[in-house]
């Protein structure tokens, strides 16, 4: 098969990661298979730079000691990866089960919200039944969904209903349309899992993250339970283990890959085949989550015009990938910095939020709205407003933290003139495709002074810093930018 | 999530149409197709989100099978009262949270209908699929458009100004789903504008006018770049018209920043009052959907005056009640219907957790001078018989019944062009 292009590599690292520099493209012009696994087989590629800028910009030894470990910590800490990791897609998968098993600060101890986003990144890639059953019986779901609170005689049916509506099976078969499941299969399966309990570290622990889960016999109800339709004295693993081979879970999971790294799914009957197709990989398998994403990312449904920007932009993708792709330097800063108030350090977590996405706290146990989701007036207008924060951006402080852009970054793209400038910084941004009415304007645009004269264009310091930041703004606020 | 198509961006090729004007949406150049809503009548939309436990909001406290179906949660007659120590009873069946002190002052008044019993065929307990089921007012949940984006497709293009907005949240909430509206969603008005670096404030009309340019072309509109775009467009023209309309807002009422419902309602007093073209406002408060700690429980026993709902409750109840007084100070009260709806009511039966399950019905809310105040609607039977297999009651009152008496006696519509059917008049407008 052919090497990929530089647009198809473009294309691979948005998705798999958080796009990158032209160099790191370039990295990825190779065959569809070896470029995929590049980036998948992520185990077998070096971390230790990043690791050494966590370890000396994070202290969470002592979850106790708020001032180092509180959600703005832990928000700093998620971006701090996203941005300097070699694994990018280990980052992107573990975003994804965030979202597929979304769970929140709102409710759920931040200690917890972090146990749970190492368990997500440690079963990333691993059998979807794994996967399921470590999240099930971590300290955060059971407080999310109330199992901690379930018990023989009265559950709770919170967890057996999202269980089944949003993480495994969806409420309709998302090919055949049949009802998944019933009220009746909610109420028996809520009993599967009564008694689910954990408990956490002895005083004299040194590991203040040791949460272990057990389940306490005599909450636990132990008689016949009747799911779809079997009786048994079925427990709560024994319906992981069940849902977990159901095609419908098969096929729910296909769909929200899709919908996350190609394109969201219709319910046309050519979808439907292309659910099928990849679900069988996902049943031959074993449920391994490795191969399914694999046989996703080599496809010619990832790679063909329909994927192509075919997602909208997260506001995770729009921040990392912008700072990524323009070479911006990210200056996380010191220990603790998160929780001073001091917005230039935590302000990527901040600003995610004001796009719509903020980290460990996602609004409601379906996750975040994906594509259309992140559309809406006072979003974009804040997208527009991260665009402008990181132009704004200028000091030649190596130590400051914060986000920003030096001039002479900006001058190694700025061309002799305004048309191959503009041309530049499209390629570098995306390449962001547009029409060339555009492309003029934004050409007009760098040649214009402030009375609205049309005054011709000098790669100059003075102009650099004033048109060339506006040009990178004004790139980020078109319409083409907000396309993954 | 609407269905999408296929992209056309490539390099271009999507752009279609080139030259045709954009609908001026909600900032209007056309004329309105239809009559409109009578010129000065609002609807306030508010959005209690997650379940909102009905039988704990307008309580049937002689019913023996709401005391046994709820030994931790129930309310009995003496606890019905408020922190003025008021009795919150509004009949000899029914009183309202202890919580809810002011809306039993707005009841005593004559302004609130409150109707029971309220659901839908066929319920669904799936938080999100129930939503769009009230959302779109079509019972299968699959419809991409909102009722009120129904209504604004139909009645408010071509109006002038700001017909409509959600306010403080950051969604744009499924109701408002339209056609060819873009009803904006403003989460905060300081945020609400376009920056660009402040360093060159002499460089700030050319940014905006090359992003006009870009943001006028036009798309096909059932893409990604359609929707983006469009909504990009009318984003910047209002944020520009929010930014000198909001400024000339005073008033003696002070929202409290702690109740983000108040934070809202603060928000649709600043339009309501300086932008005179709203029409609809939208705004919601979540946190309703309690499985867990429903009421507190501190050593184990039930604390009822303390939970989250009681705090809920107290924050909607305070906010509206704050919310009127703003309106009457500034002589809309009697242009104003406010209506608050939540996807589902909670189960008669109580869980282990201090909390309630997913139920079917509830009760819906209808506040304002035009309203005729009472209760409508019946008390569903919690006898065992009348539950259905999960235990929870049936409906009497269709959630569109409600929609369709707003759309035709306040808002000037025909409610079957928007709802697709006739619903009967519930009477809580003259």
């Amino acid at each position: 098969m052919a090497i990929l292009t530089y647009e198809e590599a473009a294309h691979l690292l948005r998705r798999m990661g958080f796009a990158g520099s032209p160099s790191q493209i370039e990295e990825l012009s190779k065959e569809r298979g070896s470029a995929v696994d590049s980036l998948l087989n992520y185990n077998q590629i070096d971390n230790s730079a990043m690791q050494s800028l966590l370890d000396r910009s994070f202290d969470f030894s002592n979850p106790d000691e708020f001032p180092k470990f509180n959600r703005a910590e832990l928000q700093r800490w998620w971006f701090t990866r996203m941005v300097y990791t070699s694994r990018p897609f280990e980052e992107k998968m573990t975003l994804f089960w965030h979202n597929h098993f979304a769970t929140a600060a709102s409710k759920v101890p931040e200690i917890f919200m972090f146990i749970q986003n190492q368990t997500l990144r440690t079963h990333a890639l691993d059998r979807f039944d794994s996967l399921l059953a470590a999240v099930a019986k971590d300290p955060a779901m059971l407080i999310w969904l109330d199992g901690i609170t379930s018990v023989r005689g009265r559950p709770n049916e919170n967890w057996a209903r999202e269980l089944q509506e949003l993480f495994t099976m969806g409420i309709q078969d998302a090919v055949s349309g049949a009802t998944s499941y019933t009220e009746f299969d909610v109420q028996e399966i809520a009993r599967c899992f009564t008694g689910w309990k954990f408990f956490g570290p002895s005083r004299t622990d040194p590991n203040r993250f040791n949460y272990q889960f057990f389940i306490n016999p005599g909450e636990f109800d132990s008689t016949a339970k009747t799911v779809y339709g079997q009786t048994a004295n079925f427990s709560g693993d024994d319906i992981i283990g069940i849902i977990s081979a159901r095609r419908a879970t098969a096929r729910f999971l296909v769909k929200k890959f899709f919908e996350f790294f190609v394109y969201p799914l219709d319910s046309t009957a050519a979808d439907k085949a292309t659910i099928e197709k990849f679900a069988d990989v996902y049943i031959a398998s074993n449920h391994s989550i490795r191969e399914v994403l694999r046989a996703i990312f080599v496809s010619d449904e990832f790679f063909g015009e329909r994927s192509r920007f075919g997602l909208v932009k997260s506001p995770v993708e729009l921040i990392v990938g912008s700072i990524r792709m323009l070479g911006a330097r990210y200056n996380p800063g010191a220990i603790g910095r998160g929780d001073r108030g001091d917005q230039v350090s935590y302000i990527l977590g901040g600003f995610s939020a004001l796009l719509g996405q903020e980290l460990f706290n996602p609004a409601d146990v379906s996750g975040w709205k994906l594509n259309l989701g992140w559309i809406n007036t006072s979003l974009l207008l804040n997208r527009f407003t991260y665009a402008a924060f990181q132009i704004i951006g200028r000091t030649r402080d190596l130590n400051a933290p914060g986000v920003w852009v030096a001039n002479d970054q900006l001058r190694a793209y700025t061309k002799a003139n305004a048309k191959k400038t503009v041309q530049k910084f499209l390629t570098l941004l995306g390449p962001v495709e547009t029409d060339g009415k555009t492309v003029r304007q934004l050409r007009d645009y760098l040649q214009t002074d402030d009375r609205g004269n049309l005054v011709g264009f000098t790669n100059d310091d003075p102009t650099i810093d004033k048109k060339v930041r506006g040009l990178v703004h004004l790139i980020m606020c078109l319409s083409e930018f907000q396309l993954n | 999530m609407p269905t999408t198509r296929r992209q056309f961006i490539k390099r271009g090729a999507g752009l279609v149409t080139v030259g045709v004007v954009m609908p001026r949406i909600w900032l209007g150049e056309a004329r309105a197709q239809s009559g409109g809503p009578p010129a000065d009548h609002r609807l306030l939309v508010i959005q209690l989100a997650g379940g909102n436990d009905g039988f704990n909001t307008l309580i049937p406290y002689t019913d023996s099978r709401y005391h046994a179906l709820r030994p931790m949660l129930a309310f009995t007659e003496p606890e019905l009262h408020d922190a003025q120590g008021r009795s919150t009873l509004i009949s000899d069946q029914f009183g309202l949270h202890p919580a809810m002190g002011k809306i039993k002052n707005l009841y005593d008044q004559g302004n609130v209908a409150i109707v029971q019993g309220v659901g839908y065929p066929n319920p669904n307990l799936s938080h999100f699929l129930s939503m769009d089921i009230w959302h779109t007012a079509d019972v299968s949940g699959l419809a991409r458009k909102g009722w009120l984006g129904k209504y604004a497709d139909l009645a408010l293009i071509g109006s002038p100004g700001l017909p409509a907005a959600a306010l403080g949240g950051g969604e744009l909430p499924k109701s408002f789903n339209a056609e060819t509206a873009v009803i904006p969603n403003i989460i905060n008005f300081q945020l609400f504008n376009f920056i660009a670096d402040p360093s060159y404030p002499g460089d700030y009309n050319n940014q905006i006018n090359t992003f006009n340019a870009s943001a006028s072309r036009t798309f096909q509109t059932d893409t990604f770049m359609g929707s983006i775009n469009k909504t990009a467009f009318e984003s910047v023209r209002g944020a520009q018209l929010v930014q000198r309309a909001v400024s000339g807002y005073t008033s003696s009422v002070v929202y409290p920043d702690f109740n983000p419902l108040a934070v809202a309602l603060k928000m649709a007093a600043q339009i309501m009052v300086t932008m005179p073209e709203a029409r609809l406002i939208y705004v919601q408060m979540g946190g309703f959907d309690h499985h867990s700690d429903q009421v507190a429980h501190p050593n184990g026993q039930p604390s009822k005056l303390t939970g989250q709902h009681s705090v809920l409750l107290n924050w909607f109840s305070e906010a509206v009640n704050l919310f009127h007084v703003d309106m009457t100070e500034h002589g809309l009260a009697d242009k104003l219907v406010m209506m608050q709806w939540s996807e589902f009511g909670r189960r008669p039966g109580e869980n282990a957790s201090f909390g309630t399950d997913h139920g079917t019905v509830g009760s819906m809310f209808l506040i304002g001078n035009p309203v005729k105040g009472g209760i409508y609607g019946n008390h569903p039977s919690l006898a065992a018989t009348q539950l259905d297999a999960a235990g929870n009651p049936r409906f009497s009152v269709d959630f569109r019944e409600v929609y369709a008496t707003i759309l035709d006696r306040w808002l000037g519509a025909d409610s079957r062009a928007v709802l697709g059917a006739t619903y009967p008049d519930v009477g809580f407008l003259a």
